[in-house]
């Protein structure tokens, strides 16, 4: 090594130069769209801008408008409601199903089960709502169809305020649930196999060997599981779009929706990049939330 | 007493199929319904049998009357360039960051990672803008640029760790060039995970709905998401035709998911356990 060295650091420089060309257009795309992109929404947040004219700063009026703003509290509450709600049940659903069919049904019956729970994962959500508002319709849509048959009242599912916020949760925990049942079923079958078989020979039963060795074997799993989800889940946008357009009134109204409405619909872009950066400070915050948590438990 | 209990447990393992299976059929009844009510004509929601007709008269009145085959066309453009550009760009990068010793590489990476936890909201204005800017807005280009991030990357660089490297630096001894290093011998080798990220990015492309919603203005550019969007919201009552089109969007990545199956959940829980 020594009596080449400098012939090596050509060689390395050189390398060095390469590699960098490879990373080049990904390096470009990233920097443009995703880093710059965030400063300056920081930095439109700060102003006044309706496309037409130059932004003007304003400082932060944005924030001291969204904070008095009814329709910005209603599109909070309902997007930390939603994470509350969709992201707990199906990480539970997604779980229990996968470990269920690893431990009882790991022949081609199960991956047939698996492969169509995973159908609503491919659906695009515009699609997915198109269908769902027809089947959520008052009059004649299936589900009151067959809540009537067997004797009950059908539901106003879209109409309704508390029901057309649980309708957009059903909708995304429906189109969720196959995407983590795929990745916790992989992660499960990772789980070494004589763990099981030991605590089968100690008479373990089938909840404890759950709870015991599956639980904390799929651990980092639970995490990106939960980290995905909750990011999906701020960024709930399509289905709202698709099946209640926020309302009725703002019952379902979301962050990323009212992104959407003030920058593109009220050409208010200053106003509506203060909103996103809010979106990006609560993903933030529950992110360290979660690490936190993930962390202690581990002690 | 030995006995009885396996007989329980089994009755037990029985129900559980039972209600997974339920669940199952649960899950697909809505695309079910969706095909079945694509080929009704009349404008109401009760499906009985006799309302099906098994021809394609809403096909055709939503490909050709509603211009659907050219918003088809845009998507299958979109989606044929955002894969091969991303899968393209994420390999490159990868090959960069796991065989090249690049300065600082590895805080670039931290960095890279951290953008895959913006909602794609946050950056949403300033994409807008900066397309507007450029004279990008209605093109191709906005549609698939955006396409490629550090997620490919984050994928394709696992399987790039186990391209040995002794095998690149015989290449280089005998005299290969920097291309044919990558192009024929990292490649190759990480062909699964490209094939993975492939499958991906056109399921993401296809399905893409609020960026092509905002950088497409004129109605020739839309895409076939943006246009079925447009058709279920303004043609609110005609539900066979509705169906129709959101068959049509779901037939594509569906016929994906059938023939490569093993790769789109190899893909996924390569991800999700890797993660």
């Amino acid at each position: 090594m020594g009596k080449g060295k400098g012939k090596m650091s050509i060689r390395h420089k050189r390398q060095a130069l390469y590699g960098s060309l490879y990373i080049l257009p990904s390096f470009a795309v990233i920097m443009v769209f995703n880093v710059l992109a965030i400063f300056l929404t920081a930095y439109f947040s700060l102003t006044s801008y309706d496309v037409y004219n130059s932004p003007k700063f304003i400082g932060i009026n944005n924030y001291i408008n969204l904070f008095q703003n009814k329709t910005f509290k209603a599109a909070m509450v309902n997007t930390v409601k939603y994470v509350i709600i969709t992201v707990p049940i199906q990480t539970i659903i997604a779980l229990v199903i996968a470990a269920f069919l690893a431990e009882k049904l790991k022949n081609k019956y199960g991956a047939f089960l698996r492969s169509i729970m995973f159908i609503p994962v491919i659906v695009s959500a515009v699609a997915a709502s198109a269908v769902w508002k027809i089947i959520f319709k008052t009059k004649g849509g299936v589900i009151n169809q067959f809540l009537e048959l067997v004797g009950m009242s059908g539901v106003n599912w879209l109409g309704s305020k508390s029901m057309a916020f649980i309708s957009v949760c059903i909708v995304s925990i429906w189109k969720n649930i196959g995407y983590f049942l795929v990745i916790y079923y992989a992660g499960i079958m990772g789980i070494s196999q004589e763990l099981y078989e030991a605590a089968r020979v100690d008479g373990a039963t089938s909840f404890q060997r759950f709870r015991y060795i599956t639980l904390p074997g799929v651990k980092p799993i639970t995490y990106m599981v939960l980290t995905l989800g909750i990011i999906w889940s701020f960024q709930v946008f399509d289905i709202v779009y698709q099946l209640t357009g926020g309302g009725p009134g703002t019952a379902t109204i979301t962050l990323a929706y009212m992104i959407y409405t003030y920058a593109f619909s009220n050409q208010k872009m200053g106003y509506a990049s203060a909103i996103a950066i809010v979106l990006l400070l609560f993903v933030i915050a529950i992110n360290r939330i979660q690490d936190l948590f993930f962390k202690e438990k581990e002690v | 007493m030995g006995e009885k209990k396996k007989k329980r447990i089994s009755i037990m393992s029985w129900i559980g199929m039972f209600l997974v299976s339920a669940f199952a059929i649960l899950c697909v009844s809505p695309l079910i319904y969706m095909i079945l009510m694509s080929f009704t004509q009349a404008d109401t929601l009760y499906i009985r049998m006799e309302d099906i007709r098994f021809n394609l008269q809403n096909y055709g009145i939503v490909l050709f009357k509603r211009s659907y085959d050219k918003v088809l066309l845009n998507s299958i453009i979109v989606v044929v360039l955002s894969c091969l550009w991303n899968g393209l760009v994420s390999t490159m990068a990868a090959y960069g960051f796991e065989k090249k010793p690049v300065p600082g590489k590895e805080l670039l990476f931290k960095i890279f990672l951290v953008t895959l936890m913006i909602p794609g909201q946050v950056t949403l204005i300033p994409l807008f803008l900066i397309m507007r800017q450029i004279g990008w807005l209605n093109t191709y280009a906005a549609l698939f640029i955006p396409m490629a991030g550090a997620f490919g990357i984050f994928m394709i660089r696992s399987f790039m760790s186990s391209v040995p490297d002794v095998l690149l630096e015989a290449a280089q001894i005998d005299g290969c060039s920097e291309f044919y290093m990558f192009w024929r011998i990292a490649v190759p080798l990480v062909r699964p995970a490209v094939v993975s990220l492939t499958i991906f990015t056109f399921v993401s492309a296809w399905n893409a709905f609020i960026w092509p919603l905002v950088s497409t203005t004129k109605s020739e550019m839309y895409t076939l998401i943006v246009a079925l969007s447009l058709l279920t919201t303004q043609h609110d009552t005609n539900y066979g035709l509705m169906m129709a089109g959101a068959t049509i969007s779901f037939l594509f990545p569906f016929c994906l998911y059938i023939f490569l199956q093993r790769q789109f959940v190899e893909g996924i829980a390569l991800g999700g356990v890797k993660g």
